[in-house]
């Protein structure tokens, strides 16, 4: 046999045996461990473990093997990466879902039905407010794991070198208010040289804008839309913009756009974080407390960052997952994540194991900070086309964010954005 | 022997010759035999196939569907889609950003193309002549070519950060000048990934026209000399032809790279402040990945490829004006 046809013979050889190869693999059916994939936007390792335990358990009380594949997706890419994973074959079986999204996974129909899982795990024990941008008519498409409100998080080193009051100190005079936040930011940042404030994870003029701006404005009676209303420009709005605006270019006691520098690491006297923050103070050079947000005239009104778990109703093992969501959001599931992720189960909340459930944070700073702001706060609002409208407004916010920025002129060019969408 | 196959993998297959296994089995008339055409063209064929298949699923195909979706309503998140003829080509003429993200594309490129040549042709000359740091000098400019991409956008971001944390600022600071928020100012924006760019692709430039001005014909340049030609004259007349080939190619290349801008704009400003780094192949991303209307996403990845393929020809063509060496 000459050699150029004993060459094509081994080449197309080695071509046949890898396709056979790749179809026997495909058509063997599975008889090991069935793979669950999960996103997250978490990647802290001990969460991660945690929520394994949760996997694995379950998988014994199926007498069956899982092996659960977490997807960390950076926060700011969450629902972007997420929603282009699920049109294509690689999509994760169960996901965290933001609040701002619920309405846009349901209606796109990503979300597998629950009911029938949820049955065997008390789900009337759930908050209702709570469940209500998960559920549809009497469907429910996802369980709240989180009902997290945010709060200040404070360096006590950096407010004594100051000379200021701790806010707990304020709190009991009553006066932590945001026009005293202010004061006391101007105060750090001219004793010290540290900035006094940096804002939700450094977010708060690009991906964070609505947590760091919503505090604020909702403690003096604004609002970015509620009930087909747009109040993002009202005067109570623009009052809170401005105090921030102002706390930023007049006093120069903010963290500005465009600098790094972050509150973890010493460089800003306060921030503010969920509990599921407090993990990363574990190891922080410097004594920290914590308190609840500042008040307004309306109050002290926290963001509470909701998050759920859903299953992908499209996915490869939709039964599977939907009873494995049931199981993660079951009342022991949530009372061991309590210190993590407040959850949304009533008799949780109400435990007194609820406040001592992070070993970081004391019995009174979880009930002022966390267990009370609950009662008090709100959740950002939410929309079909929520990362249409908060991309397309980004690019308004932008004009904000310079020393002569008008602000009730950003603020009126925002809500003729929003008006495209909220109807 | 001018196979596909040789085509390709014209070292394999000067190897294969070497190793006899392309015969030389001529008939009668001393032309190669059906047989052995038939043979060759399969032999060709089955090397090529794994690279053929390759090009066809993750090229060709993806090529195709690009022009397909762009005449389609899809959107990314809600799973739908239908045709909708023009629709999507109507509505880059009324999208305002898409004009303003046409102008932040030339303008990006105007500012990347000619620094990137100028400098690079600069240094390549300077490095021609010099013998010792020869080394050292293109190292240190070659380094950003072989950081990741990622990489050297954060670094820079971090370099360029506003007031006087960033370290730009505060060298500057020592200078008694107040920084600019480099990277959240409009103005400022947009020359910050500009010069981040050009720093990141120089090398490879600097190394393609090193090449060139080390292997310049010595004995013409000798002889200009003798006939006068010094300084400016001599690298305008006579160095500047005898390098226009390189230059030509390193041109087209640097204006592809500068209109498929994504990494630097991603991770440096986001396309922003106020969308005035917002660049085509980003604004591609952005219509397709946060605003998940991917059919619209697809109308201006066929727009971006026609801009390319239009460019690429001029340049082309241009190559037989400017080059000595092209027909």
């Amino acid at each position: 046999m000459k050699k150029n046809t004993k060459l094509l013979i081994t080449v197309l050889a080695v071509f046949a045996l890898s396709a056979a190869a790749v179809f026997a693999a495909k058509a063997k059916k599975p008889s090991g461990p069935v793979s669950i994939k999960i996103a997250t936007w978490t990647s802290n390792k001990d969460q991660i473990a945690l929520l394994n335990t949760f996997v694995q358990e379950f998988a014994a009380k199926k007498g069956m093997q899982i092996n659960a594949d977490f997807e960390s997706i950076a926060f700011g890419e969450y629902t972007t990466k997420l929603s282009l994973e699920l049109q294509g074959s690689s999509a994760p079986d169960a996901f965290w879902i933001l609040e701002t999204s619920a309405p846009a996974f349901i209606q796109a129909k990503a979300l597998a039905k629950l009911n029938t899982s949820l049955a065997a795990y008390n789900p009337s024990d759930i908050s209702s407010t709570a469940l209500e941008l998960w559920r549809k008519g009497n469907d429910i498409y996802a369980v709240p794991f989180s009902t997290s409100p945010f709060f200040m998080l404070y360096n006590a080193d950096l407010l004594k070198k100051a000379g200021v009051k701790t806010p707990e100190e304020m709190i009991k005079d009553g006066n932590w208010t945001w026009e005293n936040f202010r004061t006391m930011c101007k105060q750090i940042k001219d004793k010290t040289g540290v900035w006094g404030y940096q804002t939700v994870d450094g977010g708060g003029y690009d991906v964070r804008i609505l947590q760091n701006l919503c505090p604020i404005i909702r403690s003096y009676g604004g609002d970015v839309w509620n009930n087909g209303k747009v109040l993002i420009n009202s005067p109570e709005s623009i009052q809170g913009i401005t105090l921030f605006h102002d706390m930023v270019y007049k006093d120069g006691s903010v963290v500005p756009p465009g600098d790094q520098s972050d509150f973890f690491a010493g460089n800003a006297a306060m921030t503010v974080g969920q509990i599921s923050r407090v993990s990363k103070l574990a190891s922080a050079s410097f004594a920290w407390g914590m308190a609840p947000m500042p008040k307004g005239p309306k109050g002290n009104v926290p963001v509470i960052g909701q998050a759920a778990i859903g299953a992908n109703a499209r996915g490869k093992n939709v039964a599977l997952a939907s009873e494995l969501v049931a199981y993660m959001t079951s009342e022991p599931c949530v009372a061991r994540m309590a210190g993590i992720w407040p959850p949304a189960r009533k008799s949780v909340l109400a435990s007194k194991e609820f406040l001592s459930s992070n070993p970081k944070v004391t019995p009174e700073q979880m009930k002022a900070s966390v267990a009370d702001s609950i009662a008090t706060g709100r959740v950002l609002p939410s929309h079909a086309l929520y990362t249409q409208i908060d991309v397309e407004s980004k690019m308004v916010w932008d004009k904000l964010w310079k020393p002569d920025a008008d602000v009730k002129s950003v603020a009126d060019q925002v809500a003729a954005v929003y008006k495209k969408y909220i109807k | 022997m001018h196979t596909a196959g040789t085509v390709v993998f014209p070292q394999l297959s000067s190897f294969l010759v070497n190793q006899g296994c392309y015969m030389s089995e001529k008939n009668k008339k001393g032309r190669p035999s059906e047989k052995y055409r038939l043979s060759e063209v399969l032999t060709g064929c089955t090397f090529i196939a794994p690279q053929m298949l390759g090009f066809f699923i993750f090229v060709l195909w993806p090529l195709v569907m690009i022009f397909v979706y762009s005449f389609e309503q899809k959107n990314l998140l809600f799973g739908s889609s239908g045709f909708c003829g023009l629709d999507n080509y109507a509505k880059l003429a009324a999208d305002p950003l898409f004009v303003k993200t046409l102008c932040n594309t030339f303008i990006f490129s105007l500012g990347v193309v000619p620094l990137n040549l100028i400098f690079s042709l600069a240094l390549a000359l300077y490095l021609g002549q010099v013998k010792y740091s020869h080394q050292y000098i293109s190292t240190i400019v070659f380094l950003p070519v072989v950081t990741s991409g990622v990489a050297w956008a954060i670094v820079c971001k971090y370099l360029l950060q506003g007031g006087e944390a960033g370290p730009i600022n505060w060298f500057l600071a020592r200078l008694g000048i107040a920084g600019p928020n480099w990277l959240f100012e409009k103005g400022w924006a947009m020359s910050s990934v500009i010069v981040s760019r050009v720093l990141k692709n120089l090398g490879m430039n600097v190394l393609i026209l090193i090449g060139a001005v080390l292997n310049l014909p010595e004995d013409v340049i000798e002889a200009a000399r003798i006939d006068g030609a010094k300084g400016w004259t001599l690298f305008y007349k006579i160095k500047l032809p005898l390098l226009m080939p390189s230059i030509l190619m390193i041109t087209i290349v640097t204006v592809i790279g500068s209109m498929r801008v994504f990494d630097t704009i991603k991770l440096m400003t986001d396309g922003g402040p106020e969308g005035s780094t917002m660049v085509l192949v980003y604004y591609i991303y952005h219509q397709a990945f946060k605003m998940f209307d991917t059919g619209y996403a697809s109308a201006l990845s066929v727009l971006l490829f026609l801009i390319v393929l239009v460019l690429t020809i001029l340049q082309w063509n241009a190559r037989r004006r400017l080059s000595y060496y092209e027909n």
